[in-house]
């Protein structure tokens, strides 16, 4: 999909987040989120000369560069040399009680109403898997913990969005309700956005159920009614998610992702 | 009187090797020990419970070694989300899963380095992974009350790491940070072979001491190179080319062709009875390109 001004429906997304993340934070990205990535290089770059970017065991602030030259993910020599630091000295996971101040990233094979998502697999037997999935990371023990994160999906289909994940591997608003997380010990605020190539979502306030917040231009209500195997709450008005500015796409395009990686369809 | 000589834990390849034996549980730490997984394939071991990960995993499984997976992440990367083998071999229920992640994989290394039974954790509280994995328990912590995880000691018989250097007592320094869970599979080993791209002398580790990460493995073998396609930092960057190739392979594999997989096991894997013979195979103007940072 390429809009009117000529973006994809990725930029529009990465552009969406790097506008929510905040100078200052941590920013932690895991493999496989070529959206993510992308949004906090790019909040980084715009407003966000004291931002964090943990990739992997690296973590880095590159704001001076003129241009952040990390390849799409890995962890040999290219990305490590711009480190000022690592968390694979052994001492991995020591810090969790801190951990309140990251913000972290996810993707899912399903996601429920509530905001949880399921990385193992699809079919209703575990010992005979209709798909397996990739497996959990270390989702479970990020979304446990950490301030806020964003579930961010490259594709938006019924499949993906389902009423029931055959098995949850991160908890986002578990059965529903304000309380959910507090009743499990959880002590990181949970999912706070949803957002595919269609539009972004947020949950309720009471019932945490997934809430349509802004369709991506030219896109309908319908079509991401059609899209998601639940039924989502669907507000009396809802706005377009605003376009990139010239700024943010230039910088995007020029110092972030200037191998086009988010420019390319995706099937 | 002589106190006698000191031990050394050099290990040529064939005896690195012959430490792994049917059945074991061994470790692989990231990157992954290319040159000691190929031994590994060559020698036809098996019904192997592995703690691995990504594409090295996935070739482990490809060739048949491993009964049990214990990976908190089996990607594939180069156009894949899963890793093909792996996830045809789990599909059809050839290898069972240890479902788990990495502060659950952690917490469990932990424990076994600690000599406890278990450790307990948070992660995974509420999500479907006690229910997939019965080994993780969910219990009540007797301090507070709260509702946690008992992950259960994970003892590797052998763990295998790739490093940069070892003196020849096992004396391991890694350039540029140890591997990414390389001093939890260490630590909660029984044993631990590590292959270097170099052994370099004792005087040299001695001028360092705080360099090194590993202190006295069990066995160290010199294996320059020895984790391509893999990168080894401070020496040669990832084969992005090759590892394509292998996905390739195995993804046709997985769709019921498996003669481009079974090519590739038999000219990398099975047929070079060494790691130089290996090398040759890949050749010196691929590796040099791949020596940078």
């Amino acid at each position: 999909m390429t809009t009117q001004n000529g973006c994809t429906a990725q930029e529009i997304m990465a552009v969406f987040l790097a506008r929510e993340l905040q100078d200052g934070e941590l920013l932690q990205v895991g493999v496989a989120m070529p959206v993510a990535e992308a949004a906090v290089r790019l909040a980084h770059s715009l407003h966000g000369p004291n931002m964090e970017l943990i990739f992997l065991g690296t973590r880095l602030n590159v704001a001076h560069l003129d241009s952040l030259p990390m390849p799409a993910f890995g962890w040999d020599r290219r990305v490590v040399r711009w480190a000022e630091s690592y968390s694979d000295t052994g001492h991995r996971f020591d810090r969790l009680k801190d951990w309140h101040k990251r913000v972290f990233f996810i993707g899912g094979v399903q996601v429920d109403p509530h905001g949880n998502t399921n990385l193992i697999g699809v079919g209703s037997e575990y010992t005979q898997l209709r798909f397996r999935g990739p497996g959990s990371v270390g989702t479970p023990t990020l979304s446990s913990h950490v301030g806020r994160y964003y579930i961010v999906l490259n594709s938006h289909t019924a499949r993906t969005f389902v009423e029931r994940c055959d098995y949850i591997s991160t908890v986002g608003w578990g059965s529903g309700g304000a309380d959910a997380r507090k009743k499990l010990g959880l002590p990181g605020g949970g999912p706070k956005y949803c957002i595919t190539p269609l539009c972004v979502m947020d949950f309720t306030e009471d019932e945490k159920r997934m809430r349509l917040r802004s369709l991506h231009p030219g896109v309908s209500v319908k079509q991401v009614e059609a899209h998601t195997g639940f039924p989502l709450v669907i507000p009396e008005r809802v706005p377009t998610t605003a376009l990139p500015t010239a700024e943010e796409l230039h910088i995007l395009r020029s110092r972030v992702d200037r191998a086009g990686v988010l420019r390319r369809e995706r099937g | 009187m002589s106190a006698g000589e000191r031990t050394q834990h050099i290990l040529d390849e064939a005896e690195a090797a012959s430490w792994i034996e049917d059945g074991m549980a061994v470790a692989v730490g990231e990157p992954a020990p290319m040159a000691l997984l190929r031994h590994i394939i060559r020698r036809k071991v098996s019904h192997l419970t592995v703690v691995a990960s990504g594409l090295a995993l996935d070739l482990l499984i490809a060739a048949g070694c491993v009964a049990k997976a214990i990976s908190y992440y089996a990607g594939g990367g180069f156009g894949v989300a899963v890793a093909p083998s792996f996830r045809r071999a789990v599909e059809r229920g050839q290898v069972e899963t240890w479902e788990c992640e990495e502060g659950i994989l952690t917490a469990g290394l932990r424990a076994a380095a600690q000599a406890l039974p278990f450790l307990p954790w948070r992660g995974g509280v509420g999500t479907s992974l006690p229910e997939v994995n019965p080994d993780l328990k969910v219990i009540t912590d007797p301090i507070q009350g709260e509702t946690l995880l008992a992950v259960p000691a994970i003892k590797p018989d052998v763990t295998l790491l790739h490093a940069a250097t070892s003196d020849p007592y096992g004396n391991v320094q890694h350039f540029g940070g140890p591997g990414w869970l390389d001093l939890f599979l260490y630590r909660a080993a029984e044993r631990t072979i590590v292959q270097v791209e170099k052994i370099i002398a004792n005087e040299d580790v001695r001028s360092n001491p705080w360099a090194t990460t590993i202190a006295a493995a069990d066995g160290v073998v010199r294996m320059p190179y020895g984790a391509h396609p893999f990168y080894s930092r401070g020496y040669y960057i990832t084969d992005s080319a090759f590892l394509k190739t292998y996905v390739r392979a195995a993804t046709t594999a997985a769709q019921d062709d498996p003669a481009a997989l079974q090519h590739f096991l038999s000219y990398y894997c099975r047929e070079p009875g060494t790691h130089g013979d290996y090398l040759e195979r890949i050749g010196i103007k691929r590796l040099l390109s791949l020596y940078e940072y």
